[in-house]
């Protein structure tokens, strides 16, 4: 029924009595405490505001990043804001309650855009990974495929009504989530396909999952990343050169590893460097910054790719720890709002939606600063809102969307 | 290694199962309003909706009981996860930029400024008269950034302006000798109008630069070339030595021999310095201080050129008059002239020689190669300071000094020479270079016909006198004596490097020979060599030099090059002070009687007299020729002048040079003239001097032609 979606977005329209009656005298006090805010039942103004803020704050410091370096085009950042706007807008006025049965749908749906790099003409393979698709412009699926990974466990979670209680059902479910994951490995690209998992992971803890289930997936999990660097071992050989090559770990990821856990020594090797800048970039920041445009570690090339992964970094480097301070505010805020929308749905499948979502954003803010400051190794996973990068700006204004439809189509008789 | 991050990776996935577990538990076992910390944080928002929320949630549960409000009381886990996640990742970043900012800060700044020094030119090199030895020319630099190796265009255009091919112009941009924040040098010694070219055409060429440097230039080639030395590049042991005040950079010249190396830091002035800021490519972002470098100070020296250019173009022309070794008299040699009165050195010569303009940009491998053959004869030596030969009978002035102090001869005293003796009854007899015999002499005579019988009888006095005799005297009387004439010391002439001779004693012959014991014994012939600069007696032409300024005067002054030191405004800095270098223990009248036999010497041979007359100068001096068993003898010649008042000694030396009247008193004579025209304020001729050319002559000096002094 796309006529009535319409109709809500317009508060002039029935909409505003129907959305009174569907969830009855709660939605009136919750009226009357935000006041005289327009089209209150349909869109989250606090939600909105934060939002907002952040993009706009993402922008500025990503337009201070790309400064005087000619890789990065900022018009094309803005253009992905504008895009995602648009998006957002149709995502929200779209009743996500559409999706809540399409689980096969969207899985198979998950599964082309993740398998599309290896299509023969418009796949590309950059850096060792067949992760991007040629179609005019350069994308990576695996990045859109993010929102469908959200829906399809979601869809497939909430089947169970919240209570996951038989170990059959409960591996059938955890078999099915880790599709996706697999398909990214393909690729590789264990950057996203750790997303997937945390996606995953989130909407199996809401969605209902025993405990004791849940536990032995941990302790599962970490027997399999034992057993991945053991087999490695075992299975690790001598190139010609004379170079030591695992088969299923690359060096350059191990790398990485053994840097996080050696912090402080003196290192080298381009891992150790980066990290090493990224905190120089980072601590010389001090509490106030050196001004906006100001930085020196990353506008003078010691800080490697900073528009994109290292992007806390200059934002820490020149608004110092007042404005680190501000845009963790600002996701904190954002994460409880949605965490309040998500609590405030009755249905099952808008819930692990937004619990999703705020699962991956929570991952992606804990590895990205994680890593730049040295609490966590380093992968390639972005900044939300603030890296460069307008595919992931796009996926993050769809993710907003999703969050505006759940709590614009938020209706416990909606379920029933 | 990869245990300790297998278990790192375990430990931390177990405390973050444990934690999420136990906030699970917690969470299910709370009642619902425990839930109530998790809208408590949404007040910061503002958004004063929390009760709405709490009744909501309540009511769901108690009236509906749907599945989906069983999971609620997850959120408290959720939102504790990510409080724990914000307060982590704020606590840290607290740490860091807060408590820890001003050592990040640092390090940021040690990425990012660096200094640049720029190489001051080197002071000039003078003679007394203010005439240019060694100074610096311009040459035109074309140099260029780092990044002009990308631009095939600019490479291109420098190509074809400079005439130099395309694949050199990129081997020049990527070398990084010069380190790597320096511009590279693209040409040096460039036309005027290419360099014209490039400034006019500044848009074509972006990060090309041109520069005039400097360069060492000699206007008389080779003239004085070892007294002078030569610059180069330091070498690594250079490098690593850091004196306090003077880096060495990969990139400067220093002094590599001469007075360029003795007054390395008196000519190297002080380098600019250029703090710049630079990116993580080490290209130079903005500069933040520049200061300019100093000019290294001026030398002039007490060096005569035209004195100087006599004494090179003497001993080339008697050694290799057609400029190879061998088509004249001996294979090599040196003259030292010096001023009696302050010990200042007006000429060192050495021969062969070699022409250090052709080591500006470093020692090309050919004339290494070439100089380093055996028929080159050494063209690097400084033979005036480093050269250590036999002195021959030019010693015989200082052991009849030596005799007439001791008494073992006196102004009176009378000899047989008859050709050959054995004062020691050894039965093989020692032999007078006169195999005629002189007959009945005094020293006078002795000294004049250079009789060795009459040096071998003061030799067996000293001897016989000494602990082996009657122990009257020290067993190293003799040595002592001619030592307080300097010999077997350094001079101390502003050299680096000058060898201090010899002068045998018993124990060097012990400790010589300790493998020989034979041979170790000090004997009788010993002294009888000595004394008439035989043996194993060696002495350099510098030390023969201060030697008879000793005799002319009775006062040896220490030799020096150094006049005087000028700044860059041409101020007087430091003026050099005539030392005394030491003032032997003499009878006057004694030495009046040697220095009366030694200018009868010269009279006494009318060809060694008419060389001097022919320079107009009244000399007195004393040839010497050592004899070798294995080659040609080598010729000496010292003499100073006037006779009656002395004011310059000259001494010479010959090897493989024969009879040392016949060869090296020509040389001594023609130098000596110079000294005295040179005593005006005019400057004497003086021309380019040539480089050895490296070849010799195979010639062959029959031996056993007979010593004839």
């Amino acid at each position: 029924m796309p006529l009535p979606q319409i109709d809500t977005l317009d508060p002039s329209s029935t909409s505003a009595p129907r959305r009174q009656r569907r969830s009855g005298s709660h939605a009136a006090a919750k009226r009357t405490t935000i006041g005289g805010l327009p089209l209150a039942g349909i869109i989250s103004w606090p939600f909105l505001a934060v939002a907002g803020a952040l993009v706009v704050y993402g922008l500025v410091i990503c337009w201070s990043a790309v400064q005087g370096d000619a890789r990065y085009n900022f018009t094309r950042q803005a253009g992905g804001v504008c895009v995602g706007l648009i998006l957002m807008a149709l995502v929200w006025a779209f009743d996500y309650r559409k999706l809540a049965g399409a689980t096969k749908p969207l899985l198979i749906i998950t599964v082309v855009l993740i398998l599309s790099p290896h299509l023969p003409v418009i796949g590309v393979t950059t850096m060792g990974a067949t992760s991007w698709i040629n179609i005019g412009m350069q994308v990576q699926p695996g990045e859109f495929a993010k929102v469908t990974v959200v829906l399809f466990a979601a869809s497939l979670v909430s089947r169970y009504n919240g209570q996951l209680g038989e170990l059959r059902e409960y591996c059938k479910v955890v078999g099915l989530l880790l599709i996706p994951f697999i398909c990214i490995m393909t690729q590789p690209d264990l950057g996203t396909g750790l997303v997937y998992l945390f996606i995953s992971a989130t909407v199996l803890v809401m969605g209902g999952a025993r405990v004791k289930y849940l536990v032995w997936s941990v302790v599962l999990l970490v027997a399999v990343i034992v057993a991945v660097f053991f087999v490695d071992e075992l299975l690790k050989y001598t190139t010609e050169d004379g170079t030591t090559e695992y088969r299923l770990l690359k060096n350059y990821q191990r790398n990485r590893l053994f840097v996080f856990m050696n912090q402080g020594s003196a290192d080298y090797s381009a891992e150790g460097y980066n990290l090493q800048q990224a905190m120089i970039a980072i601590g010389s920041g001090g509490l106030f910054g050196k001004g906006l445009g100001s930085s020196t570690q990353s506008s003078l090339g010691f800080l490697p790719e900073a528009p994109t992964d290292f992007i806390f970094c200059v934002l820490a480097e020149e608004l110092g720890f007042m404005g680190v301070l501000g845009l963790v505010t600002l996701y904190a805020v954002l994460v409880f709002v949605c965490l309040r929308i998500a609590r405030n749905c009755g249905n099952l499948f808008g819930m692990l939606v937004v619990c999703a979502i705020v699962g991956m954003w929570l991952f992606q803010i804990l590895e990205n600063i994680g890593m730049c400051c040295g609490l966590m190794p380093i992968t390639g996973i972005p900044l939300p809102f603030v890296s460069y990068g307008s595919s992931f700006m796009v996926v993050n204004f769809i993710m907003l969307g999703l969050i505006g439809s759940v709590y614009c189509h938020e209706s416990r008789l909606g379920r029933g | 290694m990869f245990v300790a991050v297998v278990a790192g990776i375990i430990a931390a996935l177990i405390a973050v199962g444990i934690v999420a577990v136990v906030l699970v538990l917690l969470a299910r076992h709370r009642d619902q309003h425990a839930d109530a910390s998790d809208p408590a944080l949404l007040d910061t928002v503002g958004v004063g909706a929390e009760e709405d929320g709490e009744i909501r949630v309540g009511s769901g549960r108690s009236a509906a009981a749907k599945p989906a409000d069983g999971l609620l009381k997850r959120f408290g886990a959720l939102g504790a996860l990510a409080a724990g996640i914000f307060a982590i990742l704020g606590i840290k970043l607290w740490s860091m930029q807060v408590m820890n900012a001003s050592q990040y800060s640092d390090e940021a700044e040690k990425n990012l400024y660096t200094t640049v020094r720029t190489p001051a030119p080197r002071g000039s090199i003078f003679d007394r008269k203010g005439n240019v030895l060694v100074t610096n020319r311009a040459s035109q630099t074309v140099l260029a950034e780092q990044e002009v190796a990308d631009n095939y265009n600019v490479v291109r255009r420098l190509s074809s302006v400079l005439g130099i091919p395309v694949g050199v112009v990129r081997q020049r941009l990527a070398d990084t000798s010069s380190g790597a924040q320096n511009r590279r040098v693209v040409a040096s010694d460039v036309r005027l109008r290419d360099v014209a070219f490039i400034s006019e055409h500044a848009d074509a060429f972006p990060g090309v630069s041109v520069e005039t440097r400097t360069v060492r230039t000699y206007p008389y080639g080779a003239l004085g070339a070892h007294l002078l030395g030569y610059t180069g590049s330091p070498t690594e042991d250079e490098l690593a030595v850091t004196v306090e005040g003077s880096d060495i950079d990969s990139t400067d010249m220093l002094g590599k021999s001469g007075v360029e190396s003795f007054y390395d830091s008196v000519l190297s002035g002080e380098k600019g310095e250029r703090q710049v800021m630079v990116d993580a490519s080490g290209n130079v972002v903005s500069v933040t201080s520049e200061t300019e470098p100093a000019k290294g100070s001026d030398i002039h020296l007490t060096i005569d050129a035209a004195v100087q250019y006599a004494a090179d173009r003497a001993l080339a022309r008697m050694i290799a008059p057609d400029g190879d070794i061998g088509s004249g008299k001996g294979v090599s040699g040196a003259v030292v002239a010096m001023d009696v009165r302050d010990g200042s050195v007006l000429a060192m010569a050495s021969y062969p020689t070699f022409d250090p303009t052709n080591f500006t940009n470093g020692i090309p491998q050919d004339i290494w190669d070439l100089y380093n053959t055996e028929e080159s004869h050494a063209p690097m030596l400084n033979r005036a300071v480093n050269g250590q030969y036999a002195a021959a009978s030019t010693f015989k002035a200082f052991t009849s000094m030596a005799a007439l102090q001791y008494g073992y001869a006196t102004q009176s005293s009378t000899w047989t020479c008859t050709g050959s003796w054995d004062g020691f009854n050894t039965g093989s007899a020692q032999f007078c270079w006169e195999h005629a015999g002189h007959g009945t002499l005094d020293l006078h005579g002795g000294i004049v016909n250079s009789c060795d019988t009459v040096f071998y009888e003061i030799a067996k006095a000293f001897f016989d006198h000494g602990p082996e005799g009657t122990g009257e005297i020290s067993d190293t009387a003799l040595q002592e004596y001619v030592e307080q004439y300097n010999f077997g010391k350094v001079t101390g002439v502003d050299l680096k490097n000058e060898s201090a001779g010899r002068v045998p004693t018993p124990e060097w012959k012990a400790e010589h020979w300790r493998n020989v014991p034979s041979e170790a014994t000090w004997r009788g012939g010993d002294y009888t060599n000595m004394i008439i600069g035989q043996g194993d007696i060696l002495v350099t032409p510098l030390q023969v030099a201060c030697g008879y300024c000793g005799i002319a005067t009775g006062t040896m002054m220490k030799p020096h090059l150094l006049k005087e030191v000028r700044n860059a405004s041409g101020d007087v800095v430091l003026e050099h002070q005539a030392e005394v270098l030491a003032e032997p223990e003499v009878n006057r009248s004694d030495l009046d009687y040697v220095r009366n036999a030694l200018r009868n010497m010269i009279t006494a041979h009318t060809e060694v007299d008419e060389w001097f007359l022919e320079q107009g100068v009244q000399a007195a001096g004393k040839s010497g020729t050592a004899e070798h068993t294995d080659r040609a003898d080598d010729a000496w010649f010292v003499a100073y002048a006037p006779y009656d008042d002395p004011k310059y000694v000259v001494a010479c030396v010959l090897e493989q040079g024969g009879s040392g009247s016949k060869t090296a008193a020509q040389v001594t004579a023609q130098v000596m003239g110079a000294v005295m025209q040179a005593e005006g304020e005019q400057t004497g001729e003086v021309a380019r001097v040539a480089g050895s050319s490296g070849k010799s002559y195979v010639t062959d000096f029959s031996a056993g032609e007979g010593r004839q002094d």
